[in-house]
């Protein structure tokens, strides 16, 4: 029997605008992941006429050292040398190298900050501050990266190359300070103890920190005196032999360290707290302390998120450009003194790509270290990404099981 | 009760309360990072707002016998630690050279704050710092006490036929010149061209004629003429009250004018005007195709192992550099599509490009790419958490799956969509490395919007707040003139960030309240 006319025309205009929606949307779901993958294709069909032409740079000089023009073997980046006819010389390794030495100090930095901070908040912090201080570091990771190059590359860079005997004291004295804070907490009578709880320590913890600050600041040019002479720097520069920038490595890894450090956290503390409940508590029973608890049980459940999360903050490191730019002094060396300065992939990409001619070597080089940053970054980032689903699989499936 | 075995496992760590040193350390971990992020918005707000303040000048007397106005800017030890030397702004540049002077703390003889020293801040030159003889015009001279009152009212009366001059220029030149770049016959308006440029020589001709006769520190006097002071002030004998509306007045005008001396002084108001532009563009463009993968990959694919696959490559998206987008930006709709544009539209103004080169249509398309993941990532979020039986509700009262996507998913997944393109907005603005591959100037004399068909123009350059910062504190002469004002750009641009962000995270906040979902950390 045929159903009502008008029903009928209505349902199969509803019936058609829906397959019409749906493949309208697939349509544009399936666009925007062609999209992404757009940039792959392009990057290697940019990067491939520089192996497959004769008159590029040939593929061992941009890995192995070079005879420069007074004979002396090299890793040197001088893409200007691609334009005079010359010997072309276009190592990439430097840049690796400044690349790979930059994140390093900034996951130096960030790591023990990060994790520091997510074992606190998932084991002693109150929950009424850990809902706070988790939007607060986010806050942190959304610092322009701009900002923070300025700051370490203009203010934070020169202060320190006149300050060297300060700043190592300062990084030395914080650990010491917190130690003599907690130390001294214990002599206390029992009504203060309690108000400087561990659980609110995050926030008291902070006056104390400035508090050892300032007097490190104060104390350091009398050990300065004492040992090298009232001036560390000329003492590094004569009996170490390295040298002093204004723009270095460490202050990099410092700006980068903190612009990471948050991504970092957010991840690890993830990893913390999907760590079933009742290990915990069980652990805890049998009279471990919590800190016991963290090393011995949890850690090792979580330790695959764990490492996901600083996989992901070394990928963002080795592609973080403007604080590179703003704070590294951009000199492509291949030296391992965290004082000297150093060229990325990614600064060299944004100061010399504007310049360079399209279609040339010189345009080709910088795509092939566009490809290595995205291919970097694509593989730790996939594979932080599957440790972490694996992780969260087993967990859930532990959980079901119980 | 005791327990035996308890005595013995914290034995070790009584001394540390039972948590040991490390349960300390952690929280200083925390402690530490609050602190480094205080700092870092003290800082910037206090340098940033310092700067407006119309510090107290200072008139030194030195051992040497020299004469100095200035103010303090930094103290420094000396190398041989035999004191300490401070560093005073002097202004000056066209009498000293320079613009700061070095002066060691035991050669200050005499350090006074005398109230008639005056600030000018001047067109060409910076500022001058010292003391107001007399203003001369074409038929008087007011010295003495006279002198202030009458360079305020010439100030006042200045500002006036600027600010007419500027008008005549922007709403009937200007676009009269475009308008006979266009047409063939123009007898008619080279005629009315002359009679506006008339106007203008007469409001130029107002302007001058007036001369202030100043005095430096050391005495020296010289002519200004005043149609090159932009403004002048008193800082000493300016109350509280009246110094916060100068500072006030100095705030507005960072925000609402355009820079001067190669971005090292005036105010950032095109910088502002290009980035909330190009940001606006890319939420346009972001907003749809983002929601849309969303919606595709939540509701419509199929959830087998190839879907898990792109959820993951899109969310590894967003790890990788933003410089690698700026490189494909530049390939890909810079020289690809734009180059291409420019032979088959703009083949006559060749070989200087068109859309062939950096402008705001790319910038915007780039970081619409960039940012893609964020809206794909928060969209789902939000799709992931609407219960199924809302879905299955609508289906069984017989909508269609187009209809419950409209009318029941959808709207119940509106603040994570908007919670994502806030979030990609807050990361767009402050995203440079790629903007300076696709499209952002150091300098961009004309604003992207004006009056002139199509209004909008994409394929020109922009400011951009982020680029400032990188261009004022890299590129400017005097790195040290330029700082307080890439302090305050700094400033300015944290905050939009900030805001945005905050923002992002109420909604979230809200939304979880909403769907009653406990918080997932």
């Amino acid at each position: 029997m045929p159903e009502p006319v008008p029903f009928s025309s209505l349902h199969r205009h509803r019936q058609r605008r829906d397959r019409l929606a749906t493949a309208l949307i697939t349509a544009g779901g399936v666009g925007v992941l062609l999209a992404v993958l757009a940039i792959g294709i392009f990057l290697v069909t940019g990067v491939l006429p520089l192996f497959l032409s004769d008159n590029g740079p040939s593929l061992t000089a941009l890995w192995q050292p070079q005879a420069n023009v007074d004979g002396v073997v090299e890793y040197r980046w001088l893409p200007e040398s691609l334009k005079g006819g010359g010997i072309p010389q276009v190592n990439l390794l430097p840049l690796v190298w400044g690349t790979l030495e930059a994140a390093l100090w900034a996951l130096v930095l960030a790591i023990p900050l990060a994790l520091g901070a997510a074992a606190h908040s998932s084991l002693f912090m109150s929950p009424r501050l850990r809902h706070r201080i988790r939007p607060t570091l986010e806050l942190m990771e959304a610092m322009p990266s701009v900002v923070l190059g300025f700051i370490a590359g203009l203010v934070l860079g020169p202060w320190v190359e006149r300050h060297l005997a300060e700043t190592f004291t300062v990084i030395a004295a914080l650990p010491l300070g917190i130690l003599l804070v907690a130390g001294l907490r214990r002599c206390l009578p029992g009504a203060i103890r309690h108000w400087l709880s561990l659980r609110w320590a995050a926030l008291w913890l902070i006056p104390c920190l400035a508090g050892s600050v300032i007097v490190a600041l104060w104390g350091a040019s009398y050990w300065e005196n004492l040992w090298f002479d009232g001036d560390l720097r000329a003492w590094i520069e004569i009996h170490l032999g390295l040298d002093v920038q204004a723009r270095n490595a460490l202050i990099l890894g410092l700006a980068m360290g903190f612009a990471v450090m948050p991504g970092i956290y957010a991840l690890a503390e993830d990893a913390l707290s999907d760590v079933p409940k009742e290990l915990c508590e069980g652990a805890q029973a049998m009279g471990a302390t919590r800190w016991q608890t963290l090393t011995k049980v949890m850690l090792p459940v979580a330790l695959p998120g764990i490492f996901s999360a600083v996989m992901i903050g070394a990928g963002r490191a080795v592609g973080e450009t403007m604080i590179v730019l703003m704070a590294s002094g951009n000199t492509a060396l291949m030296s391992a003194n965290p004082l000297d300065g150093l060229r990325s992939l990614a600064s060299s990409i944004a100061i010399e790509l504007p310049e360079a001619v399209m279609g040339s070597s010189h345009y080709r080089l910088l795509l092939l270290a566009a490809l290595a940053l995205f291919i970097f970054t694509f593989v730790v980032n996939t594979l932080a990404e599957v440790v972490r689903s694996r992780l969260r699989q087993r967990l859930v499936r532990q959980r079901s099981m119980r | 009760m005791k327990i035996p075995g308890h005595a013995a496992a914290t034995g070790a760590s009584r001394r540390w309360q039972g948590e040991g040193p490390w349960a300390w350390l952690s929280a200083a971990a925390v402690a530490l990072s609050l602190l480094m992020l205080g700092a870092l918005l003290v800082l910037l707000a206090t340098r940033g707002l310092g700067h407006f303040w119309p510090a107290d000048l200072h008139q030194l007397r030195l051992a040497d016998g020299q004469r100095l106005i200035g103010v303090p800017v930094e103290t420094r030890q000396l190398p041989d630690d035999s004191g300490y030397e401070r560093r005073y702004f002097t202004a000056n540049r066209d009498h000293q050279g320079g613009i700061w002077t070095w002066v060691a703390e035991d050669a200050i003889e005499q350090d006074r704050t005398p109230n008639d020293l005056i600030v000018l801040q001047r067109g060409r030159w910076g500022a001058f710092f010292g003391r107001l003889v007399a203003v001369v015009t074409e038929t008087e001279r007011f010295g003495g006490d006279r002198a202030w009152q009458a360079l305020r009212q010439r100030l006042d009366h200045l500002e006036e036929l600027r600010q007419q001059s500027e008008s005549l220029r922007r709403d009937h030149i200007l676009p009269l010149i475009r308008q006979m770049e266009r047409m063939k016959e123009h007898s008619r308006l080279s005629e009315q061209l002359t009679e506006l440029e008339q106007q203008a020589l007469t409001l130029q001709r107002a302007m001058t004629g007036t001369v202030l006769v100043l005095e430096t520190a050391d005495g020296k006097r010289f002519e200004q003429p005043l149609e090159s002071v932009l403004d002048a002030w008193h800082p000493n004998s300016m109350g509280s009250v009246e110094k916060l509306a100068h500072w006030s007045r100095g705030v507005w005008q960072f925000l609402s004018e355009g820079p001067r001396d190669a971005n090292a002084a005036g105010g950032v108001w095109p910088a502002i005007f290009g980035t909330v532009l190009m940001v606006m563009l890319m939420s346009l463009l972001v907003t749809p195709f983002g929601v849309l993968a969303a919606v595709y990959l939540n509701e419509v694919a199929h959830q087998g192992r190839l879907t898990r696959w792109v959820r993951i490559g899109v969310r590894n998206l967003a790890g990788v550099p933003s410089i690698v987008y700026g490189v494909f930006g530049l390939g890909v709709f810079v020289y690809g599509i734009g180059g291409s544009l420019d032979r088959l539209f703009y083949a006559d103004t060749l070989p200087s490009p068109t859309f062939g080169t950096g402008g705001l249509l790319w910038a915007s398309l780039t970081l619409a790419l960039l940012t893609l993941p964020v809206v794909i990532v928060a969209t789902e979020e939000g799709l992931a958490r609407i219960p199924l039986h809302q879905r299955e509700g609508a289906l069984a009262l017989g909508a269609t799956h187009f209809e419950t996507l409209t009318r029941v998913v959808l709207p119940m997944a509106t603040p994570a969509m908007l919670t994502g393109v806030i979030l990609a907005v807050a990361r767009a603005a402050g995203e440079v490395a790629p903007l300076m591959l696709v499209g952002v100037a150091k300098l961009a004399p004309q604003v992207p919007v004006d009056g002139e068909f199509p209004f909008l123009h994409l394929e020109r350059k922009f400011m951009h707040l982020g680029y400032h910062i990188y261009d004022a504190a890299f590129h400017s002469n005097d790195v040290q003139a330029a700082l307080p004002l890439v302090y305050a750009t700094a400033l300015l641009l944290v905050l939009v960030i900030l805001v945005l962000n905050l923002t992002a995270i109420f909604l979230r906040h809200y939304l979880r309240l909403r769907h009653g979902v406990p918080v997932r950390r």
